[in-house]
Parts: structure tokens; C-alpha cells; sequence
């Protein structure tokens, strides 16, 4: 198993897809919230500022890490779903599937190998994303607050991508059973696509794909407050789901 | 002919009436094939003979619909890591991640193989030097020739020193050097005392290099050719024209016969 993961790990730290998605997580994320404050800060009565209103209600540590939730909800979730359809698709779309066959170490050992340095990865770049976004906030001349207001207002991002990369797990599944990335990032693509009809329909935070986003504030506080912990715990019953499956389906898949 | 090593003889991996269709096409119809220790055994046949299928099948790739497969006497499915970790195979496509250097592609496939960190890297250093893959050891496999990018798919198949390895085509893609190459590997390979499966259209090249070819046909083995005699393509259109015959199907007329 230690051979699978070290392996696993070396081959998604030299992807240039899961350096892009890093980019995204670490970077693009919190500079895009950091953008959004700023015009938030500078007031005025501009178009931009006036649109910004409409997200940000207040210029404290936990409206500015708040937002980054927000966008981690689905930013997050596209992000990691791509890694998680590249890192277990690519075997079936470059033909390597083969290799990973007649092996001393199981496929389904393998499986959980590429489930687990997903699962690292997206909490690392998800702390270091957070990271960035404290530095650009301190640049940013928040309210006042002290070190342990700051930690306590970053839980809510940390959290949100923590949930939103187990609730990718799932797409391994995809990626495995349909041989290619591609029918991951479609039903990726779908995931997002019932999320909004679903929140729509008022099935809120049951629908575990839903619950991050609502819980950061996406369809406002009152939504949010009513999010309960059972909600938010729903999406580590589906990346273990997600991913007891992918492992099984490895297990007893075929070479075609 | 060449000569079999002396560790030849025991049953390695076997295969016992496999049988394997997909749909409405019979793959593989109820195949014997016996794999021995110091003994290169080649596969040859047209396009769509079987070849892949079977070769799938002797390593647990496809399951087969009846029949069943013996690694070191024991049946695929109650392999132990120890049966799987003396395999070495190349089946179509070569384990050559693009964003890993070459070296780090064998070093990959010995770890998977079992072998520790350590024994890992001397190993791969080994088989990358055997393969004359050195100039491009840490370049990655992205940029290799489709000829280069086949050697990592053997070097990695051979690094962890296998007790049974199976090959498909192994010399597609390469130019003459590198068959040689490929053919002196496979060599030293079976004095040491591994078995070798390997399937190839080239009939000359296996000719040189195998101590026993097998003729599939249609899902079936056919005969057997002697490596040693004599006009070795034309013995192998004989037989798969023999096997064709009841079914009036479209085969190429021998060369030397138009």
C-alpha cells in the first residue's frame, strides 16, 4: 500500500492538470475574494461596489472568509472533481489500466491509494488556499481582529472545501466505470447542475451536495443557520460510499 | 533452433480449455497453453487470431468463461502477492506515465513489483542500461519515441527480474537495433531461467529467438511451427489456410505462391 500511494503521489504531484486545479484552489479563489472585498471597501456608488453589496454585507475576518466558502462550494468542487476524474480516468484514457493489473498489490488497494492523496491534497491546498487568503486580508486593512478570531472565521472555508472534496469522491466511480476523465467531468458538470435545481425545488441541505454551499452562506444566513450537523456530515458517508465503490469496481473490473 | 535452458520444463502458467467471447465473437475457444520455466514461447497468428485475448486471460485481465488458469499450480483468483510479484508483462500498452521520467517509470513498476526503494532504483538502473535506454533515463516519457517509449514498456516488465513474463508485440515501434536489443533481453531473460510468452507477427524474429512457436488462428491453436526449419511463413500460411478452409473465409494467398 505505502508503494501505491508514494506512487500515486508522485504521479499527481508532476500533473499538470492537478497543478492548474492547485493554482485555482490556492490562488485564484482567495484573490478573487480578495477582489471582491476590496471593491466592497472602497464603497462609492459604482456598478462593481453596488454588485459586491449584494455578497458581502460587512468588512469583518468572517464576511471576507465567508465568501471564500462560498466560491470554495463550487470552485472546490470543480476543481477537485477534475483532479479526482484525471488521477482515476486517465488509466482507462491513456491505456496504463493494463499495467495495474497482475501486480503483487490489489486494484482496489490501488484504488484507495488514488482516493487518499486526493483526499491530502485537497485539504492541503484547501489550509494553504486559506493561508494566501489571511495574507491578502491582512493586506486588505480588515476590521480589527485578533489571531483567534482570524483562525476561528478561516474553520468555515477549511470546512467547506473539506466537505466539497469528499463529495468528489464519488465522481471516481464515474471516471472508472465510464473508462475516461470524460463521463467524470460530465457528470461532474451534472452534479452542478442538480445542485442549483435542487436547491431551487427546497430540498436545501439534505441534498449532500448542497450543504456546503448553503452552509457558507450561499442562499443567505437564514438558510445557512438552519443547516444542521447531520447535514454536514452526510458528505463524509458519500466519499466513503464514493469511494468503498470505485475500490470495488477496481476490484473486479476487466481490460476491454 | 535455439536451446532451452536447463531450468526449463516445469509448468509455470498454464492455461487448461480457456474460453473467452465477447457478444457474438468467440475470442478465445477453448484454448491449452503451458507455459515452462527457460523456455521462449511464441504466439504468432494474424490480426483478430486471439493473441491479446489469451495473453488478457494468463494474467487475469479478462476472466475466462470456462476453463481456468494455472500461475506456479495454482488457480489466478487464489494468487498469492508472491505468485504476482515474479510476473513482468507489456500487454498493448507500455507503463510509461508521460509526466514521469523513465526512470522513474521502472522504478514505479519494480516498487509495484514489490521491490523496496532501495532495490528498486538499483534494479531500474539495470534494466534501463539493458535496454540502451540510458541517454534518456531522466527525461520524461512524454518525449520518447514511439520505439523508446515500447523499451520502457519492457524494461519495466523485466527490472524486478520476473520468473514468468508475458509480451505482446514487444518490438512494435522499434528500429533494428532495438529488436536486437529486445531479443538478446528476452535471451538473457530465459537463462536465467524465466518463462517467456510472446506474440509477434514478425515470423523471422521469432524464429531466431523462440524455442517453441504456437499458431492461433480464430480463437484456436492451430500446430506448432520448429523455430529451426525452413521457411518458416510459408509452414504458418499453410496451417492457418488449413484451419480456414472449413470456413471458406478470406485468406491472403502464401507468398512465393501469386
Amino acid at each position: 500500500m505505502r508503494a501505491a500511494v508514494a506512487i500515486e503521489w508522485l504521479k499527481l504531484r508532476r500533473s499538470r492538470v492537478v497543478r492548474t486545479a492547485t493554482a485555482v484552489l490556492v490562488f485564484v479563489l482567495p484573490g478573487s475574494a480578495a477582489a471582491f472585498m476590496a471593491a466592497y471597501l472602497s464603497g462609492g456608488d459604482s456598478q462593481l461596489a453596488a454588485k459586491v453589496s449584494t455578497v458581502l454585507n460587512g468588512r469583518t475576518w468572517a464576511d471576507y472568509l465567508g465568501l471564500i466558502g462560498q466560491f470554495s462550494s463550487v470552485g472546490a468542487l470543480l476543481a477537485v472533481g477534475v483532479v479526482v476524474c484525471w488521477t482515476f480516468g486517465r488509466e482507462f484514457s491513456d491505456g496504463t489500466i493494463g499495467s495495474l493489473f497482475a501486480l503483487p498489490i490489489s486494484r482496489a488497494r490501488i484504488a484507495w491509494a488514488k482516493g487518499l492523496v486526493v483526499l491530502y491534497w485537497g485539504l492541503a491546498t484547501s489550509i494553504l488556499g486559506v493561508l494566501v487568503a489571511v495574507l491578502l486580508g491582512l493586506a486588505l486593512a480588515l476590521d480589527a481582529a485578533g489571531g483567534a478570531e482570524i483562525a476561528q472565521a478561516a474553520m468555515m472555508p477549511v470546512g467547506v472545501a473539506t466537505l466539497t472534496t469528499l463529495l468528489a469522491l464519488p465522481l471516481a466511480l464515474v471516471a472508472s466505470a465510464g473508462r475516461g476523465y470524460l463521463p467524470g467531468v460530465g457528470a461532474l458538470l451534472a452534479i452542478v447542475v442538480v445542485t442549483q435545481i435542487v436547491t431551487a425545488l427546497g430540498a436545501g441541505a439534505w441534498f449532500p451536495w448542497a450543504a456546503p454551499g448553503l452552509w457558507s452562506g450561499l442562499g443567505g444566513a437564514e438558510l445557512a443557520a438552519q443547516v444542521t450537523p447531520l447535514q454536514l456530515a452526510m458528505p463524509y458517508l458519500v466519499g466513503a460510499l464514493g469511494m468503498s465503490l470505485a475500490a470495488w469496481w477496481w476490484k473486479h473490473c476487466e481490460v476491454v | 533452433m535455439p536451446e532451452v535452458h536447463s531450468t526449463a520444463g516445469r509448468a509455470v502458467l498454464e492455461a487448461r480449455g480457456v474460453r473467452r467471447s465477447y457478444r457474438d465473437l468467440v475470442a478465445v475457444a477453448g484454448v491449452d497453453l503451458c507455459l515452462a520455466r527457460g523456455e521462449i514461447h511464441a504466439l504468432v497468428g494474424l490480426n483478430g487470431a486471439g493473441k491479446t485475448t489469451l495473453m488478457r486471460l494468463m494474467l487475469g485481465m479478462a476472466r475466462p468463461e470456462s476453463g481456468l488458469v494455472r500461475l506456479n499450480g495454482r488457480d489466478l483468483p487464489r494468487c498469492k502477492a508472491g505468485d504476482w510479484a515474479r510476473v513482468g508483462h507489456l500487454i498493448e500498452t507500455p507503463f510509461a506515465y508521460p509526466e514521469l521520467t523513465v526512470t522513474e517509470n521502472v522504478v514505479a513498476s519494480a516498487r509495484l513489483h514489490g521491490l523496496q526503494p532501495p532495490m528498486a532504483a538499483m534494479a531500474a538502473g539495470e534494466s534501463i542500461s539493458d535496454l540502451g535506454l540510458t541517454p534518456w533515463a531522466s527525461r520524461p516519457a512524454r518525449g520518447l519515441s514511439l520505439g523508446n517509449c515500447q523499451r520502457l514498456g519492457l524494461a519495466c516488465a523485466l527490472a524486478h527480474r520476473p520468473d514468468v513474463v508475458v509480451l505482446d508485440e514487444p518490438t512494435n515501434g522499434l528500429d533494428p537495433r532495438g529488436v536486437i536489443i529486445v531479443r538478446e533481453s528476452l535471451r538473457k531473460a530465459a537463462e536465467r531461467g524465466t518463462a517467456v510468452l510472446v506474440s509477434s507477427h514478425h515470423l523471422d524474429e521469432v524464429s531466431r529467438v523462440a524455442h517453441r512457436i504456437t499458431v492461433m488462428h480464430g480463437g484456436v491453436l492451430v500446430g506448432s511451427l520448429d523455430p529451426g526449419g525452413v521457411d518458416v511463413e510459408r509452414r504458418f500460411f499453410d496451417m492457418v489456410y488449413a484451419a480456414e478452409r472449413p470456413f471458406a473465409g478470406p485468406i491472403p494467398e502464401p507468398p512465393g505462391e501469386q
